[in-house]
């Protein structure tokens, strides 16, 4: 640690830290462009001078590449360093086109920051300054790149960090300029995070494109509610209406960067068909009225037929404590069991996740750090796209990857790879002798054996899988062969993609509770009468809509809490309006069994840009506001449960009631979150049977989630929406040609999540035997539920789309 | 660009890429072959390269655009690069480069409309201890006087229109 001088104030700081950093620790911001705590230092900018008093090294240093070195004396206010950075953003200022005024940036510009702070007011540059073309990079992203300072930021993140291939740095001397060969999308699924690493008004972004200065909008640190990873976030409000979302430090999850969907995913929130006044029986009530009705006909019910006449359904976009409220008014009607997620296979899978990980949860942070990973049954790309970007980073830093998966690879970084299901690797990684499967080709063999042998050697290793592809069975054998890694002194690690991004939280709340299929059992037999959905939309999410809808339409009253217009709320008897993450406190505990809460952004109410119709703010009086009524869905059950509590003493309820938990009471949006103490459970493991498996000659079905469009919150945005791929049937070009099936011809997909007829899409990575669609709401694979595993299909050349 | 000259490019250079461990090293001859066939790279160009080499479009156009020396717009047979770095500017690198304009009857950045000559500033050519200097084509000129310049127009002239290699 070595211990230096930095205007006159003494700091030690971890071997191999800059002068800069040491500074950064001191509370001492050294202007600079190009360093980033992420992506390190380049010298690219020259602005962070720094004289060197005494040490190693002498005189004017950029202080981001000097190494703090014992004995350093450093002043960062010395006339040479100060006089040296005013000359830097002078220059870097020459060609600016000082359009402040009209740029997005303006107000949270480091640019800005860093020419005041630098000390240069006045111009005096009079020659002509260099101009640019902009690019159109697509629907996220917008470029001026007259703004531009070279700190490089841009290209090292969309490439070296986040293994973009279509951006780049163009030119040389005065003429060098940022952006792709030809206008475009940008194609990466992290393209958005230039908005946050440009210092400048270069990349902003494009979706709120002149419509809020920093200093208009409300903020709260939050987490993302797009997937299990629970990257932290800064949404931004203004009006009422959900803005944007940048990048929140996250040092356990995200790191800095954020994917697109979760970047670009949260105008679900202004959706203008949802939910935002209690509905019952098709009339619109204030919600006393709306209260006490539903209280009053659940009481009956469960009076004449007993506590199960009702049942409880949540899912994995709940938060902790909407969950723990469901469960309360459970218990207050007499002990009506909650479902916590309306695909039953995906359910069985996190509750086996969460019965067996123990300490074996591994975090974003643990998974960049790890030294050897094996992908078995997961496509971050569309289940956890971050955790992609996190093995990456592992990578880069010479960690091994392999992959078992027989869907193409789209991850950007190498990994060998048997493109397989994993079910069988696993499950022979998992006995002691680990010997490989039967039926594997040699070379499959020898990278099986090679794989493991780089696990048992590693020092990190750390299991990374998907629960939708996995199931229950397959989340078991990830963990078996965790522990069987695992000796004494090192374990290795497990990070599973869960559904939702409080799948966990569900999970550990109702540990062995009935699934939605014993449900939908209960109310076809006429033993329920009643369902409450919370957050949940079973004629979406269940593998089997038809069996959904006909159930559903035998219930005598069906309520539905969301802040999303579903196809479940449609069908409801009664709506009652829920808030979105950003409206209110909560938490989630992420996949890897991390605790992190959140704060309100803003008060749910309808924008103002649809009450005032885009013009002026309307001039009515009213001593409400419109659209306000949304409630956190845990305030909305306790008051149905006739107790209304605060949140404060339902979190102490919930903590002093589950001590896994306990963390709960000191959480604090924002902070770094608690992960949580877990035991594996002591119950002997279930052994799980194999799922049927898919005969000779047919196909294996794969319906999984894509980046965009698949996710029920972020598939309501408009701007992810529109860039949803299109509806197709992927298959390998060998299956494809044995079925007469060329590219784009259409083909009829029929399998128990329903039929479609799609265009033919060849993938040459996909393994033979396999097709896979990807879950789109709002066209005909709206009802493909991912999360079922390979299951039987027929694919028949024809029909009319 | 041809489907002819793909192919010639191709087989120049087939044999070249097997043999070589980081084909991306061929980058720049690669784009000056198709210079040298086409008179300048189009984006047509760069993907071919792109493609010949296992890179991505956007790897070949930063090497295509940090040279000014590989041209990715149509120039004319004959590019004049003329110096304008401290040497050469310190030594009459302003009255040559009006002369070459007002000869030429263009500007910096354009082309004679008889498709002769293009006229492009440099950042030295390494011929400081000749300045004032230019290169015409492959030709590199120092110790520049306006007369020294009308003669060197007048053969590079010449010589274009016999249709000699620059
Ligand atoms: S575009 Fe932005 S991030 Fe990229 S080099 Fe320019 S200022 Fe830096
Ligand atoms: S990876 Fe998941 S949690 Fe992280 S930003 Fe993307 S959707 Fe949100
Ligand atoms: S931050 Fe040090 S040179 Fe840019």
């Amino acid at each position: 640690m070595p211990t230096l001088t930095i205007d006159e104030r003494e700091v030690s700081v971890p071997a191999g830290a800059s002068v800069l950093e040491a500074a950064e620790a001191l509370g001492i911001t050294v202007p600079h462009f190009c360093y980033h705590k992420a992506l390190g230092a380049v010298g690219a900018c020259r602005l962070c001078a720094v004289e060197i008093q005494a040490g190693p090294q002498h005189g004017l240093r950029m202080a981001c590449l000097v190494e703090a070195r014992d004995g350093m004396v450093v002043s960062t206010t010395a006339p040479a360093a100060t006089g040296m950075r005013r000359a830097v953003i002078e220059y870097l200022m020459l060609n600016h086109p000082h359009d402040c005024p009209v740029c997005d940036e303006g107000g949270e510009c480091q640019l800005q920051d860093m020419t005041v702070a630098g000390g240069h007011g006045v111009r005096r540059y009079r020659g002509k300054k260099r101009t640019f073309p902009n690019q159109e990079l697509g629907p996220f992203v917008e470029q001026e790149m007259n703004r531009c300072i070279q700190c490089y930021r841009c290209v090292r993140t969309y490439r070296d960090y986040a293994g973009g291939h279509d951006f780049g740095v163009l030119g040389v001397r005065q003429r060098v300029a940022y952006g792709r060969f030809r206008p475009g999308r940008l194609e990466s699924p992290y393209s958005g995070n230039l908005v946050d690493v440009c210092p400048t008004g270069v990349f902003t972004d494009k979706t709120v494109r002149f419509r809020a200065r920093v200093w208009d909008m409300q903020c709260a640190p939050s987490v993302c509610p797009h997937c299990s990873l629970g990257c932290a976030t800064w949404p931004w409000a203004r009006y009422r209406e959900l803005l944007r979302v940048s990048g929140r430090e996250g040092p356990r999850t995200n790191g800095f960067f954020l994917c697109d969907r979760g970047r670009f995913g949260s105008g679900h929130a202004n959706h203008p068909d949802r939910p935002r006044t209690p509905r019952l029986d098709g009339r619109e009530l204030g919600w006393p009225e709306a209260l006490e009705a539903l209280r009053e006909r659940l009481t009956k019910l469960t009076w004449a037929h007993g506590p199960g006449a009702v049942g409880l359904l949540t899912s994995g976009r709940a938060s902790l404590e909407s969950a723990r409220a469901l469960g309360l008014l459970g218990q207050a009607l007499g002990g009506a069991p909650v479902v916590c997620e309306p695909h039953p296979r995906r359910d069985r899978a996190v509750r086996a996740l969460v019965a067996e990980l123990g300490q074996l949860g591994r975090d974003q942070e643990d998974v960049r750090q790890s030294d050897c990973l094996l992908l078995a049954g997961l496509d971050p790309e569309g289940e956890a796209p971050m955790l992609a970007l996190a093995a990456r980073q592992a990578v880069r830093r010479g960690a091994r990857a392999a992959v078992w998966d027989p869907r193409p690879d789209r991850l950007p970084f190498p990994a060998r790879r048997i493109a397989r299901l994993p079910e069988a690797l696993l499950e022979a990684l998992a006995r002691p002798d680990g010997r490989a499967p039967d039926g594997l080709e040699a070379a499959e063999r020898e990278s099986y054996a090679e794989t493991r042998a780089a696990l048992q050697a590693a020092e990190r290793p750390v299991l990374l899988g998907g629960a939708d592809l996995l199931g229950p069975r397959g989340v078991r054998l990830l963990l078996a062969a965790a522990r069987a890694l695992s000796r004494p002194g090192r374990a290795c690690g497990l990070s599973l993609a869960l559904p939702g991004p409080d799948s966990f939280g569900g999970a550990l709340l109702c540990p062995d509770g009935p699934d939605a299929d014993e449900l939908l059992a209960g109310i076809e037999a006429g033993r329920v009468r009643a369902l409450v959905c919370l957050e949940a939309d079973p004629l979406s999410e269940h593998p089997d809509p038809a069996r959904v809808a006909a159930a559903l339409g035998r219930l005598e009253l069906l309520v539905v809490l969301d802040h999303l217009p579903t196809a479940s709320a449609a069908r409801a008897h009664a709506v009652l309006p829920t808030t979105a993450a950003a409206e209110m406190d909560g938490a989630f505990v992420n996949h890897a069994g991390r605790l992190q809460g959140f704060a309100r952004v803003y008060s749910a109410g309808l924008p103002i840009r649809v009450t005032g119709q885009g013009a002026h703010p309307p001039r009515e009086f009213r001593p409400d506001t419109p659209g306000e009524l949304p409630q956190p869905g845990w305030a909305v059950l306790a008051a149905l449960a006739g107790e209304p509590v605060e949140l404060g003493e339902l979190r102490a309820e919930l903590a002093r009631s589950e001590p896994r938990l306990a963390g709960l009471a000191g959480l604090v949006a924002g902070g770094p979150g608690v992960q949580l103490a877990l035991e594996p459970s002591a119950r002997e493991r279930p052994d799980t049977p194999a799922e049927p498996g898919v005969a000779e000659g047919e196909l294996a079905l794969l319906s999984v989630e894509a980046l965009f469009g698949s996710e029920p919150l972020s598939a309501r945005a408009a701007p992810v929406a529109g860039v949803a791929s299109e509806d197709a049937l992927a298959l390998c070009p060998a299956d494809a040609a044995r079925l007469g099936l060329g590219e784009g011809e259409p083909a009829r997909l029929r399998s128990a999540l329903g039929e479609a007829v799609l265009p033919v899409r060849l993938a040459p990575g996909l393994a033979p035997g396999f097709a896979l669609v990807q879950r789109r709401f709002g066209g005909p694979l709206e009802g493909f539920a991912p999360g079922g595993g390979p299951i039987a299909c027929r694919i028949e050349k024809g029909g009319a789309r | 660009m041809d489907a002819k000259l793909e192919q010639d490019i191709r087989a120049e250079f087939e044999p070249q890429i097997r043999a070589c461990a980081h084909p991306q090293e061929l980058v720049v001859h690669l784009l000056r072959a198709i210079q040298r066939e086409h008179g300048w790279v189009p984006d047509e160009g760069v993907e071919l390269a792109a493609r010949l080499l296992g890179l991505q479009p956007i790897q070949v156009e930063e090497v295509a655009t940090f040279y000014d020396k590989i041209y990715r717009r149509p120039v004319g047979r004959r590019v004049i690069h003329v110096c304008d770095s401290i040497c050469c500017w310190s030594r009459g690198e302003q009255e040559i480069r009006a002369h070459l304009e007002a000869r030429l009857g263009i500007r910096l950045g354009e082309t004679t409309p008889d498709g002769v000559f293009t006229l492009l500033p440099t950042c030295c050519l390494g011929a400081c201890g000749r300045a004032p200097a230019m290169q015409v084509g492959f030709r590199l000129y120092g110790e520049l006087t306006p007369d020294r310049v009308d003669r060197i127009l007048d053969e590079e002239r010449r010589a274009a229109g016999q249709g000699d290699p620059p």
